[in-house]
């Protein structure tokens, strides 16, 4: 990894000017845990561009940003889980080791992940006791765990914190999501840390849940802790921050405090500038046919609605664009309507023909749109109605199914070596082009497309938007799903906005990103 | 094509130098020893002959963890499905006195193809509709499979005499052609060859070969794209368990022409081997299998000649192996898989199910 000098020393004099300029009221160490000039690159997406970032004792902090913008990866940079290509932390001014969780911990620096790390089937005090609860006889040893010990000191921390534990046994699997994220943060508080990471804790937590969370989030301020919240909810990282620090796209954009910027500056500092939609958009037909009809529809999982009562008409020569923030249930209206599950009641259809003249592009291409490990002409016969267009009585045409993709390579500019070449060999774009070759081979009415420029560059990106636009020119309709506001703002002839599986329409005064956001985040009274 | 031999050749070279470490530690000498063997194996008409024979369960069962295995279908129980396709054949064998022998041998072909399937069958079911890991489920159907053998030949299928535990012999009608005798050159090999040249195409050219790899590769991808998942499980642990069935009559009907107990030395297991080596491929497991069958034939000839255990041989097949593991990724991966995969297998199963 080459090293910038040049960027990093522009970006460490900027560093040490702002540290003389602020007076510290808690002398030495007010600054007290300090990420500088953060540089990290995965393949070819810079995630951190020479971030700095600070949490100071008694102060909760808000990292707030999109999703993509490297809120994750600098909490894995602070906690040593991912190494930074170039850059420091430093705790009290003296500086960690970078890339080693276990020195984190030892100095201090505990976290509580994203996705949940606690083992289903074992009770909570067996979690607890794989974390700080169990260790205090010297290590890991081969003593004796004493679980009641553990249940004893968990009950104790609880009491204190201001929540009720489950009896002991209990199994996690059978615990609320909010018992869990609880249960997150008592194992991280078990290492006694003095940095406390919390990365989007209060995504899956009800609002009364929400409530007493940040109660407990104070509470661990006030101990002179320092806590850092990381989120992309407006609100609450204005109703519970001291600072908040805004990243956009791997950068640092702001430093800010809920005193100094609302919400809608919040979301417009998130969000960036959103260039004014070319006039490259498609016409609305004066007189639509209908093309594809959604009613009614709704996906229930363990009890839990996902999808809530979804209707949905779409017309020829119309690009509807789904804003919403991820997890909302956008993963699972795609999977509905590819097929992939079976909704729990409502219908969909696309008119004056069968199901197979929808095609599907998911977001995941890697893992849901494309078998790396199969050659490029084989990944084109997965969908079912060019498997069953290359398929004669039971066996595989393969001339032609090595013709059809040799025709698409060609047409859509892949650069792969040829048919037989396997879908690994592809670079992202390439195989983002192949995708959306394949879905218009199939000669649909309707496609729907998920997240389809996600991490690609500004050609390959401009390029998938210009054949969207073509097919919908020429009397196809596209249900863009997208979690970019820049893409469904720039393409989209009619936007929708997706939260907590139901589908809002929106209007025109709306069509900003402030607006969006606000929507997104559910704030449907304003 | 050559740069997929390449991989095993040099890890057979590798293991060859190895042994021949092990020979010289022993005191014996290396050039004898695989003179020897190879003289047991390939040596005469009678030899090479022989080695054909003993390679042909190798085929029918390698086969049949090729298919399962494309699928990621972990079917280590070839061996308890041939020995029920070996019951199913031996059970009907003696009945078909006067049967036209076409007609006799495709009937005790059949119930041992019938035989296997649903043995493994039931495997599949578990693991589609229970979620049930077929690796424990096929690998605990072994042992029960081996104690209905014992079971029938005791009872129910014992012969007349009643003097030793093994079954009537079949009718001569249900008895495979056999070629150009003294050998034991039989009709099965060339079967298994064409059931090779057949699966190669099914997995390679034919559409539910195309869903069964795709599945096999990625089960996300493949239940995306509406590929059955949870009846295409079924199917192929049935394909699976027929072709080791079949495996199990030919066995009865060419060489043992009745049922006893320990009818397979660990063909099924042996299999998984040879189809490693081949990487799943139908046509490279007809070389595996021949490869190891060679090796067994020709241990005998090694003990007589220089002294050796046989068992030398196992210690030859096992460094082979851990060699080709060793250098071959993919299969490294495929190895992982079976330990890791449970959670991919739950979303799977799910969006099969919903």
């Amino acid at each position: 990894m080459a090293f910038d000098q040049v960027a990093f020393g522009r970006c460490c004099g900027r560093y040490t000017k702002t540290l003389k300029q602020e007076f510290s009221p808690y002398g030495k160490l007010a600054r007290l845990l300090e990420a500088k000039c953060i540089t990290r690159r995965f393949g070819r997406t810079l995630a951190l561009d020479g971030v700095n970032f600070s949490a100071r004792v008694g102060e909760i902090q808000a990292l707030l940003g999109e999703n993509g913008a490297g809120k994750t990866t600098l909490m894995k940079v602070l906690t040593g889980g991912v190494r930074p290509d170039a850059g420091a932390v430093e705790l009290d001014g003296s500086p960690l080791p970078l890339g080693s969780p276990d020195a984190a911990l030892r100095a201090g620096i505990a976290a509580v992940h994203q996705s949940p790390m606690l083992f289903e089937r074992f009770s909570w005090e067996e979690n607890l006791a794989l974390g700080g609860f169990g260790r205090d006889g010297g290590g890991f040893g081969l003593q004796q765990i004493d679980l009641h010990a553990v249940v004893a000191k968990a009950r104790a921390l609880a009491h204190h914190l201001g929540f009720e534990l489950p009896p002991p046994g209990a199994i996690i699997a059978d615990r609320s999501v909010a018992e869990r994220v609880r249960l997150e943060v008592l194992r991280a508080l078990s290492f006694d840390p003095r940095v406390l990471i919390l990365d989007e804790p209060t995504g899956v937590l009800a609002p009364n849940e929400l409530t007493a969370f940040l109660d407990l989030l104070r509470r661990l301020r006030g101990e002179g802790r320092m806590v850092v919240l990381i989120t992309h909810k407006l609100a609450e990282a204005r109703a519970v921050a001291d600072r908040i620090t805004v990243l956009r796209g791997g950068r640092l954009v702001a430093e800010t405090t809920p005193a100094e910027s609302d919400e809608s500056e919040l979301a417009r500092l998130m969000i960036g500038k959103v260039t004014i939609p070319p006039e490259q958009q498609v016409a609305p037909l004066a007189n639509p046919a209908t093309l594809l009809e959604i009613e009614n529809l709704t996906y229930r999982s363990a009890g839990v609605t996902i999808l809530d009562g979804i209707s949905l008409r779409l017309g020829a020569g119309e690009i509807a664009g789904v804003a919403g923030v991820d997890g909302n249930g956008q993963a699972e209206l795609v999977e509905v309507l590819a097929g992939a599950r079976k909704a729990t009641s409502g219908w969909f259809g696309v008119r004056g023909s069968d199901g197979s003249s929808m095609a599907v592009i998911p977001q995941d291409r890697d893992l849901d749109g494309l078998i790396l490990e199969m050659a490029l002409w084989e990944n084109f016969l997965l969908p079912q109605p060019l498997r069953e267009r290359m398929t004669r009585r039971g066996w595989l045409d393969v001339a032609r199914a090595m013709e059809l993709c040799r025709a698409a390579l060609g047409a859509f500019r892949i650069r792969a070596a040829g048919p037989e070449a396997l879908a690994s060999s592809l670079s992202g774009g390439n195989r983002q082009r192949l995708e959306v070759a394949r879905a218009l081979t199939q000669n649909p009415r309707v496609i729907v497309a998920h997240n389809v420029t996600r991490g690609l560059d500004l050609v390959a990106t401009a390029d998938v938007h210009r054949t969207l636009l073509e097919f919908a020119a020429d009397g196809g309709a596209v249900l863009l799903i997208s979690s970019d506001l820049d893409e469904l703002l720039a393409i989209a002839s009619r936007l929708l906005v997706i939260s907590r599986g139901k589908i809002h329409p929106t209007e025109p005064e709306d069509r900003s990103p402030e607006r969006l956001g606000l929507l997104m985040a559910g704030r449907w009274s304003e | 094509m050559l740069a997929r031999l390449a991989k095993p050749a040099g890890a057979i070279a590798l293991a060859i130098a190895l042994i021949a470490l092990v020979l010289l530690a022993l005191g014996a000498s290396p050039a004898g020893v695989f003179i020897a063997l190879w003289q047991g194996a390939f040596g005469n008409w009678i030899a090479f002959t022989d080695s054909l024979v003993k390679a042909t369960p190798l085929v029918f069962t390698g086969l049949a963890i090729s298919v399962a295995f494309s699928a990621a279908l972990w079917n280590i129980g070839a061996d308890g499905q041939l020995v029920i396709g070996a019951i199913a054949a031996g059970a009907v064998g003696p009945f078909l006195g006067g049967w036209p022998r076409p007609l006799a041998l495709t009937i005790v072909l059949i119930a041992g193809a019938i035989g296997g399937a649903w043995w493994s069958a039931i495997c599949g079911w578990l693991r589609a509709r229970r979620d049930t890991n077929e690796v424990i489920s096929t690998i605990m159907l072994n042992f029960v499979a081996v104690q209905i053998l014992s079971c029938t030949v005791h009872g129910p299928l014992m012969e007349a005499s009643h003097a030793y535990p093994q079954s009537m012999r079949i009718a001569p009608s249900a008895e495979m052609y056999m070629f150009m005798p003294p050998t034991r050159l039989n009709l099965g090999m060339i079967l298994a060859l064409v059931l090779a040249i057949a699966m190669y195409l099914f997995l390679f050219r034919g559409e539910v070969g195309f869903q069964l790899r795709a599945m096999g590769i990625n089960r996300r991808a493949a239940n995306f794209f509406r590929i059955p998942i949870a009846s295409l499980t079924i199917w192929t642990m049935a394909l699976s368990g027929a072709l080791a069935g079949i495996g199990g009559a030919v066995q009865v009907s060419a060489i043992n022409h009745r049922l006893y107990e320990k009818i397979s030395p660990g063909w099924g297991f042996e299999a998984i081997a040879v189809a490693l080596v081949a990487r799943l491929n139908p046509l490279g497991i007809v070389v595996a299998a021949i490869f190891f069958g060679a090796l067994d034939n020709g241990s005998q000839a090694m003990q007589r000649a220089e002294g050796v255990s046989p068992v030398l041989v196992q210690v030859i097949q096992a460094v082979v192996i851990l060699i080709l593991l060793a250098f071959d990724t993919s299969a490294w991966g495929n190895i992982r898989e079976v330990f890791s995969r449970a959670p991919v297998a739950a979303t799977s199963i799910e969006g099969a199910d919903a």
